[in-house]
């Protein structure tokens, strides 16, 4: 019956029209509630109420930050902020603080952030602690702390890793591609458009000039004249995580969740950044030790010594982690065989030895 | 007797080119696309013409703290060179050619008020009621003032005039937000 009402040409056609307008009509109630779930007053997480209170950000035809960077100097005044930037500034914190909306309101997306990650665990305050802006006990700015600020005003140079003159919105995609292991956002996505105007607001707060290299920005990079010129390696490696990491992160580097949150973040397996990140070099790194040195572990920054760093993450690089989207299908094969196997063998062998499983 | 003639090479060509008329005409349109594109590939070549009055801007504003040469020194030199010279760098954007008055970016603006527009972006304009970012500002100039089209946000006729304005505002010692009369 049915496929003989298709054999009329009539119906085929008015079928196909009526299923491109549905398609539509979905798209413009979806994009339609998007938008005005973007006017919504935003539900600030606890980091970002205290770090936008205590930089001061309110309404105005006039900002001027309470931060002092040294004593006696004032920030200048500067051009204020309408309700809608102050939106923009609020979203781009939260989602920096809790990309993965953990902490939001029931169970609502926030501004779809998890399209484009993958896994449950990434989020961007993991490697920019801080909300983007690490300070130390006295107040100051953590030097390598990738400080969003810091980055702001040094962007648009030239990046040895992409030879591009890199933009600020083209770095936060290779983060979602790379260190969340996930999808690139469109340049001009809300998602995009409201870290930037966070990021901007953290460099008006902390009065930053635009082109200055301050020490907080990207990472304080650990280069062999700095270690012992041992070479880096992995027994002393993983010695060292297991003395330093692995009460964290766990024997495997797989992170902590509870209750559906993430206290600790994966090093390794499905859940870290991928092989494509600059966290990861399999051979030589200065940027992971780097990181390691000036913000690891939690509470203790600057106890490690460069040598140190540097066999920690030449042992943590060559855990099994995902592929990047430039490695092919046979690497990124591999690299699932490798995180789904490696983790019982490693559990079982460690039981036979040491009569303990690893977590 | 076989009077049957084969037909002459020349006929069988005169009639296949009948039948493939219209694949050939649209091959051909292919091909064209492809040379108009190839011949404006100079506008992506990686060195730059020294246009009059670079080198007293450069002094002026000591681009060469960025190094003599490289990405970025090359992107402010082609930055200020659209920013100047508008007609000749962006011709393919904008319809205003030499004789025309406010032909170029210079005609209505000074570089400083690009640098404080660049740390004054992405916030909110009252007339649109919502946020505007440099980019979204130089691709309205191009296709209004301009009388011209559209870029994308990664042509370089966008991104070298952010470069520029960021390299301004750099000799400034701007910081976000800044005001003229900064106090």
């Amino acid at each position: 019956m049915l496929s003989n009402l298709f054999r009329i040409k009539w119906v085929r056609i008015s079928t196909i029209i009526t299923l491109l307008a549905g398609f539509y009509f979905a798209a413009v109630v979806a994009h339609q509630q998007r938008a005005a779930q973007r006017e919504q007053p935003v539900l600030l997480t606890d980091n970002c109420r205290a770090k936008l209170s205590r930089y001061g950000l309110e309404g105005g035809e006039y900002y001027r930050s309470p931060y002092r960077r040294d004593p006696g100097t004032m920030v200048p005044v500067r051009r204020g902020y309408s309700v809608a930037d102050i939106r923009a500034i609020e979203r781009g914190c939260v989602i920096i603080d809790d990309l993965q909306g953990e902490q939001a309101q029931a169970s609502i997306e926030r501004w779809n952030a998890t399209r484009f990650v993958r896994g449950q665990q990434t989020s961007c305050d993991h490697c920019h602690q801080g909300v983007g802006d690490k300070q130390g006990a006295d107040g100051r700015p953590q030097i390598g702390s990738l400080s969003l600020g810091a980055s702001w005003v040094m962007a648009d140079m030239y990046d040895r890793f992409t030879g591009l003159l890199l933009p600020f919105e083209l770095r936060q995609m290779q983060c979602f591609i790379n260190s969340s292991n996930g999808f690139k956002p469109n340049i001009a996505d809300d998602l995009i458009r409201d870290v930037t105007a966070y990021s901007r607001f953290l460099s008006a707060a902390l009065d930053l000039r635009i082109g200055q290299r301050y020490p907080e920005q990207g990472i304080d990079e650990v280069t062999v004249s700095q270690t012992l010129k041992r070479g880096d390696d992995y027994v002393r490696g993983e010695a060292l995580y297991r003395q330093k990491c692995a009460r964290c992160h766990g024997a495997q580097g797989q992170g902590l969740r509870q209750d559906g949150r993430t206290l600790v973040p994966a090093v390794a397996g499905p859940d870290a950044f991928n092989l494509q990140s600059r966290n990861n070099f399999s051979f030589v790194s200065t940027i992971l030790p780097g990181f390691i040195c000036r913000n690891m572990p939690l509470g203790e920054e600057g106890s490690l010594e460069p040598q140190q760093c540097r066999d920690i993450a030449f042992f943590v690089s060559n855990l099994p982690r995902p592929a990047g989207d430039k490695q092919g299908p046979l690497r990124a094969a591999w690299q699932q065989l490798m995180m789904h196997g490696m983790p019982p063998l490693v559990g079982l062998m460690s039981e036979l030895t040491h009569g303990t499983g690893a977590p | 007797m076989n009077l049957y003639r084969p037909p002459s090479l020349t006929t069988r060509c005169r009639d296949w080119m009948g039948q493939q008329w219209a694949v050939i005409g649209g091959v051909l349109v292919v091909v064209a696309i492809i040379v108009v594109a190839h011949r404006s590939a100079e506008v992506f070549r990686v060195t730059t013409i020294e246009e009059p009055g670079w080198e007293a801007f450069s002094r002026a504003h000591a681009v060469a703290e960025f190094g003599d040469d490289g990405y970025f020194v090359r992107a402010v030199q082609h930055g200020y060179n659209l920013f100047f010279y508008t007609e000749k760098y962006a011709w393919r954007f904008t319809r205003k050619r030499a004789g025309d008055g406010h032909n170029s970016c210079a005609s209505c603006h000074t570089v400083e008020q690009l640098a404080y527009a660049f740390v004054n972006s992405d916030r909110e304009d009252p007339a649109l009621q919502r946020r505007v970012s440099f980019e979204e500002r130089v691709m309205r100039c191009y296709a209004g003032q301009m009388d011209g089209f559209v870029p994308t946000r990664y042509d370089p006729a966008v991104r070298d005039l952010r470069i520029l304005a960021r390299m301004v505002a750099r000799h400034l010692n701007l910081g976000e937000g800044a005001l003229r009369d900064e106090t």
